[in-house]
């Protein structure tokens, strides 16, 4: 057999010439690719709305749905704050003050924070970089059904009295012995929404990398986009390690294995390094994205570019970086050796400095410029008065002696509001005013903007300012009551009366969103003048996006570029019309942004609810230890998934070429790098593999913090079957790579013989796994545990490689996969990479590493 | 006229690969030291016993003038790409191949200046602190 | 100024008002702001500098930014930008907090020290404290929600817990530390003058972490020395008929079950040691006084007072029998 021909790359003149630019378009060509855009893009009506997956109609849900989270938790902070305006109220009872500061905590976190970055960042994201939607809207969609499910779930626990009561941070022993259903709802509810966070994380990087226009290069990219990329990075190597903890705490519930029981072993504290690791990068997570919006408004304020755009980004990488040697300073007080201390007081006072880099470069910004404040910026004003006193307790709490003091006062709760309200609802509520003319095409009112903002300013620092105090009096943090003899009733009736004047200014600003407009009329394209992509949307609205995707030779393109607008919506650029009627975006290089391939993006569909669904009941019927539905749920979860991949993603194109406009001819299909399906393939398995680290990492913290790890007289893992999964393990992912290579070569039943035999011997590895460790008791003690918890790890990562390589054997021998159209065969050659990364690591820790532990 | 290529994104990884490392190596330098450190005083204090704590000290400040020489030498490596006395160029602001280029390098000078701050700060409780307590 | 720009102002009073505050403030007997033991007197430096270091800084970021936007909003040098990056985001702070670094890190070690003088074991439960002394010749006092220190030397402590996380706190004498299942931690306090300092749980422990304190008495060490001996006596014999009924009732009750009162039958390890119950200053770890009508309204209502305390409430006591009860415990001084 011949050796298949390469698939085309993309042909014609770029960069467009000047003269190519000018060329204007033809007024029944303007008609043409407007119609067959809009049939295109065109939203599904009536109760098929809610099938919409395009990125402007979820990104909108996504955000509603956690500020509506967020006015939840709000509500249950308004009633312990009732709880704590007098000494000994009895407003709320011990156990339902417990419920409502976990739930308060988790839920700002969970449900309102992290989800409320990745809603604005797949609402804004797209049109920051000029790009019709994300690359994988329908996993969008399918981020926010899980979101909305799981979010109601947990919420939906306090109705019955059920919600978790041990904190935010679950720190076992005492979660671990709670009674009820709590911690589960907590556990599983949550991993499920971290899950939907992950996926988008991976999108959002996807996006940002590979989704630019034409011309975008690195340096001259948003600022936005520079600091999703980096965000998502933090959530792809912070979620992780939590999933992690929540996998052991998990199985420490339902099946009493004891990690974080020290009779049998454990030790709580390993949950506390899983949980910080997570928990202080989380910080940062919320408060990058915030200032990433700043970073949007401040040059538009100034009218000026960004001064330091090189400082701006080197602030966020080096954040991104530096926010994970930070987490023990939650730890100061657990005993760990002074030294140890020190490095993390250390690193964390190390993260101020690019902060504030940021913060001088915002400055600096205002200074070289012509500074026109509007309301957008005063809210930045307010964040930045509110943020600096909060990174000013920080720094004092990064010196270990003073955090022993302060460590769990209110002075803790003072300072944590102070950077959150500072680093996030402030910026966060700035941008709802800023971009609100893009999302909604109307306008918010400026009087009632200035209402909200005194009243919430105001309150904020009534509520908050006092608590410093009250923390440095000696009041501990997650206390329902407190003696009057404490001297601490005037400060606490202060704080509660702050928290109402807060919760008044939040009902004006939900009235002015929420309050009719329509007498408003068209309002201006760009009421800010601001200069970059996002502003050059249509109105009234289209939902294509963009009307052609610009070429881009400027940070402010509006600002720089002459005739880009209408350019633009003459379709004068890339992609000005759709004449399959399939929504397609380009993607381009990722350092250069040069074009590479038209991307199918997938439309409209019930699929991804239906995953939803499925993937909440694997996730929740565990909760009450109903394992039976759960199994049958994630099965048919799996299968969903299958049906939307099968469908959508991947098919060999009609046509080989598309003329993109402008003389350039693109290419529909590409494999391996250059797709977006591999970057996401490749990011989502950095994180993954985070997760195995996490495990990793408890393996040997038991080495070091217990000595009886191992037990003198334990069992170890059967040395024959161990050897027997590294060497299956390999043979599976030798196949599957012999399978591509083949393939690749045209020798296709060569290549479904080895996508045969690739899940056969992957199956037995994983029962060799099992095998290696069957006669040890998980129960017994933390070891026999921890290698059963790998072994679990390592086959079901197996299992889901033999339905991917079986998802392959099926594509080659229905023609999906063909040799010259092996994007699915390489993605999943590079998935099991990874899994062959593990199959060596669980292997060595299950019958080598024990016997060279001294 | 740019061609693109076949396999474009690894072809610009493969040119951009110098500035790419050092972006990485500044950051990933901190990391490693800031790792192994915890983890040798983890490991020390728990096993090891108060006899090895002058040595551990030694270790991490040797560890410690390694990792800024090659912060040092990263930095210094980028500054050049950077290339500001030149041209003055400090925004690196244009749509152009040579502005990437200096951009990427002026971001790895960066990181390299931060993570030296940060490299020589996680050294101080061992120069100050001398005991497992 | 214009009207705009009276919020800043606000603002900047509102912080003034704050500092006023911190220093009328300092009362308490669990406050960091009135500190009595040479561990918290450090600290309480550390915090005036770091607050008042703070305090500058927030109004040097904060003028600078009204000064932009508000009094200069005109075009300035782009090179001073510039210089302000530099300047303001890396020389400047990498300066002073590797100053205060430098000031700080030694501070921690005064705590950690290993004491030459008295060990005190404190062993955290839900919700209340087991506190024993260690004697010279390796035996030791018990007792429980409170704890005496000699003045003016340093006592270590050696904390732990039994079923969940606890931190052990006492402001006025110093910073904290957790109480953590399955693993020793290790904290030492200085007081520098007689006088009772109350502490608390701070680390969330469940349903009644807010009703788990205890009181910490500094006292001249020859008192102490006397106190200790005094504490490492078997309980008073029941004086007066009343006392007598009462140890009858805690008998038939069965409270020795969890309850020990040395010298008697009643040898429980579940609950706090009442050997001397009556001597000391708080009752149901830092909750109540130790009047009779203390003792009998918390033995009638501990759920009530201690939502899901392990003791039940013996509410079902005719109140004779709570007066007499709270008599004899009362009595043993």
């Amino acid at each position: 057999m011949t050796r298949p021909a390469p698939l085309p790359v993309a042909e014609g003149t770029y960069p467009p010439t000047e003269d190519m630019l000018n060329e204007p378009v033809t007024s029944e060509e303007q008609d043409r690719g407007k119609a067959e855009l809009r049939a295109a893009w065109k939203t599904p009506q009536g109760w098929r709305y809610i099938s919409a997956v395009n990125n402007t109609e979820v990104g909108v849900w996504y955000a509603l749905t956690a500020f509506g989270f967020m006015l939840l938790a709000g509500l249950l902070a308004l009633a312990m704050r009732v709880q704590l305006a007098f000494p000994g109220n009895t407003f709320l009872d011990a156990d339902r003050f417990n419920q409502f500061f976990t739930m308060h905590g988790s839920a700002m976190m969970f449900l309102f924070a992290v989800p409320m970055f990745e809603a604005i960042s797949i609402l804004l994201l797209p049109a920051f970089l000029g790009a019709r939607d994300m690359p994988f809207p329908r996993l969008s969609a399918y981020g926010y059904w899980c979101f909305l499910i799981g979010g109601c779930f947990v919420m939906g626990s306090l109705l019955f009295d059920a919600g978790p009561k041990a904190g935010w941070f679950m720190y076992p022993p005492l979660a671990t012995k709670e009674e009820g259903v709590g911690p589960d709802i907590w556990l599983l509810g949550l991993s499920f929404i971290e899950v939907a966070s992950i996926a988008a994380a991976v999108e959002l990087i996807v996006g940002a990398l590979k989704c630019r226009p034409p011309g975008m290069r690195v340096n001259i990219m948003p600022l936005y986009a520079w600091y999703v990329t980096v965000v998502g990075g933090m959530i792809l190597f912070a979620f992780p390690p939590l999933i992690a903890g929540d996998f052991l705490f998990e199985l420490q519930r339902s099946f009493d294995w004891p990690f974080f029981d020290p009779e049998r072993g454990g030790d709580p504290i390993l949950w506390q390094h899983l949980f910080w690791i997570f928990g202080h990068p989380e910080v940062y997570i919320v408060f990058l994205p915030s200032i990433a919006i700043a970073a949007m408004i401040v040059p538009t304020v100034a009218r000026r570019p960004i001064v330091g755009y090189s400082w701006i980004v080197l602030s966020a990488v080096g954040t991104g970086f530096l926010s994970f040697g930070l987490w023990v300073h939650h730890m100061f007080t657990t005993g760990l050796p002074q030294m140890s201390l020190g490095f993390f007081s250390a690193a964390s006072e190390a993260v101020v400095i690019p902060t504030g880099i940021q913060l001088f470069a915002f400055i600096a910004t205002l200074m070289v410029g012509r500074v026109k404040m509007t309301l957008p910026m005063l809210w930045i004003a307010g964040a930045l008065a509110i943020f600096v006193a909060g990174g000013l307790t920080g720094v004092m709490l990064a010196i270990v002696p003073f955090n022993w003091q302060a460590h769990d006062t209110y002075f803790i709760v003072a300072h944590l509001h102070y950077t959150l309200f500072g680093g996030m609802v402030f910026p966060v509520i700035a941008g709802v005013y800023y971009f609100y003319p893009f999302f909604a095409k109307k306008l918010l009112s400026e009087r009632l903007g200035r209402w909200a903002f005194w009243l919430i300013f105001t309150g904020f620092n009534v509520t908050f300012l006092p608590m410093h105090l009250t923390g440095l009096m000696g009041m501990p943090r997650r206390v329902f009551t407190y003696p009057e003899s404490a001297g601490w009733g005037t400060l606490n009736l202060i704080s509660t009366l702050g928290a109402f004047v807060i919760a008044a200014g939040f009902a004006v600003f939900v009235y002015d969103m929420l309050r009719p407009k329509s007498r408003q009329g068209q309002i201006p394209r760009n009421p800010w003048g601001a200069g970059t992509l996002e502003f050059a949307h249509d109105i009234p609205e289209e939902a294509w996006g963009v009307r052609s995707v610009p070429y881009i030779t400027s940070r402010y393109p509006l600002w720089d570029q002459t005739d880009l607008v209408a350019r633009m919506d003459a379709g004068r650029y890339y992609l000005a019309d759709a004449p399959d009627h399939q929504r397609e975006t380009i993607i381009t290089s990722v350092i250069d942004a040069k074009p590479i391939y038209v991307q199918r993006v997938t439309g409209p569909a019930w699929i991804t609810i239906w995953a939803a669904i499925f993937t909440g009941g694997a996730f929740i019927f565990p909760t009450f230890h109903i394992y039976k539905p759960a199994i049958v749920c994630g099965a048919f979860a799996v299968v969903c998934v299958m049906y939307w991949l099968w469908t959508s993603t991947a098919r060999p194109p009609k046509d080989e070429m598309r003329a993109a406009g402008l003389g350039l001819r693109l290419p529909n299909y590409v494999s391996g790098p250059d797709a977006v399906g591999w970057w996401g393939m490749w990011i989502t398995m950095l994180g993954d593999a985070t997760a195995f680290a996490s495990i990793v990492f408890g393996f040997f913290f038991y080495w070091t913090a217990r000595p009886d790890f191992p037990p003198v007289d334990a069992g170890h893992a059967v040395g024959t079957w161990v050897a027997a999964a590294a060497v299956l393990g390999v043979l599976a992912w030798a196949a599957t790579l012999l399978a591509r290579e083949v393939n690749r070569r045209g020798k296709v039943m060569l290549a479904r013989l080895a996508l045969v035999i690739a899940p056969l011997s992957a199956a037995a590895a994983g029962g060799a796994a099992w095998l290696a460790v069957r006669d040890l008791d998980p129960v017994s003690h933390v070891y026999p545990a921890i290698l059963w918890a790998l072994m679990v790890w390592l086959t079901v990562h197996l299992c889901a490689g033999i339905i991917m390589q079986c998802y392959c054997l099926a594509g080659c021998i229905f023609g999906k996969v063909t040799p010259r159209h092996d994007a699915d065969l390489r993605n999943v050659t590079l998935y099991w990479h990874f899994v062959a990364l593990k199959v060596v690591v669980t292997t060595a820790l299950l019958g080598l590493v024990p016997g060279w532990l001294p | 006229m740019t061609r693109i290529t076949e396999n474009e994104d690894a072809r610009e990884f493969r040119s951009e690969a110098g500035s790419l490392w050092r972006i990485t190596f500044g950051p990933l330098i901190w990391a490693v030291h800031f790792a192994a450190s915890y983890g040798a005083t983890a490991l020390i204090c728990a096993k090891g016993g108060t006899g090895f704590v002058e040595g551990l000290r030694l270790g991490i400040g040797i560890g410690t003038g390694v990792a800024l020489v090659a912060i040092a030498w990263l930095g210094w490596q980028s500054w050049r790409q950077w290339d500001l006395l030149r041209d003055r160029d400090w925004e690196n602001d244009q749509g152009t191949g040579e502005d990437r280029h200096q951009f990427l390098g002026h971001a790895a000078f960066l990181l390299a200046v931060i993570s030296f701050i940060g490299v020589s700060y996680v050294a101080l409780p061992v120069l100050l602190i001398g005991t497992c307590r | 100024m214009t009207r705009r720009t009276w919020p800043l102002r606000a603002w900047t009073l509102v912080a003034l008002a704050g500092v006023l505050l911190l220093s009328a403030c300092g009362e308490g007997r669990q406050s960091v702001l009135n500190p009595s033991g040479r561990d918290a007197l450090l600290l309480y430096d550390l915090a005036r500098v770091m607050f008042v270091g703070a305090l500058v800084l927030w109004l040097l970021v904060g003028g600078l930014f009204v000064y932009v936007t508000r009094i200069n909003p005109r075009e300035m040098s782009r090179r001073l930008a510039e210089g302000l990056i530099v300047g303001g985001g890396v020389l400047f702070p990498v300066v002073l907090l590797g100053g205060l670094l430098v000031y700080s890190l030694p501070l921690m070690q005064a705590p950690r020290e290993a004491d030459e003088g008295l060990r005190v074991h404190i062993t955290a439960e839900q919700w209340w404290w087991r506190v024993e002394y260690e004697l010279p010749d390796g035996g030791r006092v018990t007792s429980a929600n409170e704890l005496r220190l000699p003045v003016g030397a340093r006592t270590g402590l050696v904390l732990n817990a039994h079923r969940v996380i606890h931190a052990f706190w006492v402001p006025a004498l110093g910073g904290k530390a957790d109480m953590i299942p399955g693993r020793e931690t290790y904290l030492s306090l200085l007081p520098e003058a007689a006088g009772t300092y109350r502490g608390q749980c701070a680390e969330f422990c469940g349903a009644s972490h807010a009703l788990m304190a205890f009181e910490t008495v500094a006292m001249a060490p020859a008192d102490f020395e006397a106190w200790l001996a005094a504490e490492a006596q078997d309980a008073a014999a029941p004086q007066g008929e009343d006392a007598t009924r009462g140890a009858q009732v805690f008998a038939r009750e069965g409270c020795g079950g969890c309850h020990t009162v040395r010298g008697t039958q009643a040898v429980g390890q579940v609950g706090p040691d009442l050997t001397h119950v009556g001597s000391r200053l708080s009752l149901g770890a830092g909750i109540l006084g130790v009047e009779a009508p203390d003792f009998a309204s918390w033995i009638a209502h501990t759920e009530t007072l201690k939502p899901e305390v392990a003791m039940p409430s013996y509410d079902h006591l005719p109140p004779d029998d709570l007066t007499a009860l709270a008599a004899y415990l009362g009595g043993l001084e």
